[in-house]
């Protein structure tokens, strides 16, 4: 019999089940038994680490977020420390100071958490939803192409250019999200395309 | 803008740049002793104070059976170097055979181990192993070497695992440690065996990276942090540690295969053993276990949890 199929669950069968571990068979059961009722009131705290990447800048360095509390089984988590991911090629562990300030960006109380709108004249900003947030976006920027696309020059030449609005992408999007971008942003006429990670 | 508050982070270092080495090898004229030590620090108001004390002096033991010890024979050069060609690590455990040099080191260990204070029942395993033919020793070898101990000898084990443990760390630290690749998740570089624990190293250079514990050889290895050191998943992986214990050793716990390995978190506590502390923090294992996860690391001195 190996060891894998010999697995005592000695805490429901002190006794019997001694001889099934290495201080039992050693002659230190004793001690094991007032270990294991010692530690059951005891309870398990969880922690997670997460891959992530820094939010800041194109050169993308990839940082280990700590938290406290299991999303996953419904508890409520916190962020309690961010690292430089050192298993990462980019940055080997290393963070800028900004990178190394992140943990007080994600808890910032003047963080934008959900799309706030300030409408023409009005001196503050309120809360809209995402839905809200969207079609406004989409309704503005129609009625702005619409009005002001050129499709041809003076010359008479086909150059489909919208100038009126500009587009500034996001640092840490993927590939896939970037190709996206580029092909919607390009394809709309949109000249003045920069990308966050350039700031 | 101006009411958000004082900075709430610590400062994290920025800029150490992480370049680990692949492996450190064991250097058996220290490991030995420094678990010895550790063991001995660990016993001090313990719940296990008998059993640590006990594995401390079986770890000194261990330590000044090395006197005296001639030279191990590695593998053939040829050998090693088909190893390294298929990816394989160069002390195969299953090709092992004792040598005189092994034999008298052994038997050094077992004379050693006899001064140690012990229960009536390991003292009565270490008069068997003493009094085993070389047919019985081999056999032993083998369960230990196979990581496959049959659970009416367990006791027995224990002093062939040191031995072995011994015998491989000093083979260990005379291999190459430039020729040395990964040869599989969960798999020394050196000897093949699975880790004991892993540890979230504080060295220079190497920052806050992750090396598995060779639980046989003592050999270290790089190995990317957040990934089961079973399986290799990477999702589904958290850690568990006593509410109120020690932060500096948790349970990397894996969804994907149900078990777990300890990790110790060495650069907040230097003082972390991969061997010893797994001994010290069985709690843990108690109360991980009870959330229904397998133990996975390897540990002769802890073996049926």
């Amino acid at each position: 019999m190996n060891m894998e199929l010999s697995r005592r669950q000695f805490l429901t069968g002190a006794g019997a089940g001694l001889a099934g571990t290495t201080l039992g068979a050693l002659g230190f059961g004793d001690a094991e038994v007032a270990y294991a009722a010692a530690i059951r009131p005891f309870k398990l705290a969880g922690t997670t680490e997460t891959r992530n990447t820094c939010t800041y800048c194109s050169v993308a360095c990839g940082i280990i977020m700590y938290s406290k509390g299991n999303l996953s089984k419904g508890e409520k988590a916190e962020i309690i420390h961010i690292e430089g991911d050192a298993d990462h090629p980019t940055n080997r562990g290393t963070l800028c100071p900004k990178g190394a300030a992140l943990l007080d960006f994600v808890h910032s109380e003047t963080r934008l958490k959900y799309p706030m709108l300030r409408k023409p004249g009005s001196d503050k900003f309120e809360r809209i939803s995402w839905d809200q947030a969207l079609d406004r976006i989409a309704r503005l920027m129609k009625d702005d192409r619409d009005e002001n696309f050129i499709q041809k020059n003076n010359d008479g030449v086909t150059v489909n250019r919208w100038l009126t609005t500009g587009f500034l992408a996001a640092s840490a999007s993927t590939n896939e999200t970037a190709w996206a971008t580029y092909k919607v942003v390009r394809s709309a006429g949109i000249l003045a395309f920069d990308n966050q990670a350039r700031v | 803008m101006s009411k958000a508050g004082p900075p709430r982070h610590d400062p994290v270092p920025i800029g150490e740049v992480a370049e680990p080495p692949f492996v450190r090898l064991p250097d058996p004229s220290r490991i030995f002793a420094e678990r010895a030590e550790r063991f001995a620090a660990l016993a001090s108001n313990h719940p296990l104070a008998s059993y640590l004390l006990f594995l401390a002096a079986l770890c000194e033991a261990q330590h000044k059976a090395q006197d005296g010890a001639l030279e191990p024979e590695l593998p053939p050069a040829d050998a090693i170097a088909r190893a390294r060609e298929f990816n394989m690590p160069p002390l195969d455990r299953n090709r092992f055979t004792a040598s005189a040099e092994f034999d008298a080191t052994f038997g050094r260990l077992l004379g050693l181990a006899e001064a140690i204070e012990k229960p009536a029942a390991a003292a009565e395993a270490l008069a068997r192993v003493a009094g085993a033919d070389a047919a019985q020793r081999d056999a032993m070898i083998r369960n230990v070497l196979a990581d496959s101990i049959p659970v009416e000898h367990l006791a027995d084990h224990v002093y062939a695992a040191a031995a072995m443990q011994l015998h491989f760390a000093r083979l260990a630290t005379r291999l190459d440690d430039k020729r040395l690749v990964p040869v599989g998740d969960g798999a020394c570089p050196a000897c093949g065996a699975p880790p004991v624990s892993s540890m979230v190293v504080g060295w220079p250079r190497a920052h806050g990276t992750r090396f598995c514990a060779c639980s046989l050889c003592g050999t270290l290895w790089n190995y990317v942090r957040i990934k089961c050191t079973i399986c290799a998943s990477t999702a589904g992986i958290s850690y568990q540690e006593i509410d109120g214990g020690p932060e500096a050793v948790k349970a990397e716990i894996c969804d994907s295969c149900k078990s777990y390995v300890k990790i110790l978190y060495q650069l907040k506590d230097p003082a972390l053993e991969p061997v010893a502390d797994d001994v010290a923090s069985l709690g843990l294992d108690l109360l991980v276990r009870e959330a229904g996860y397998r133990r996975g690391g390897v540990n002769p001195f802890l073996l049926g949890y």
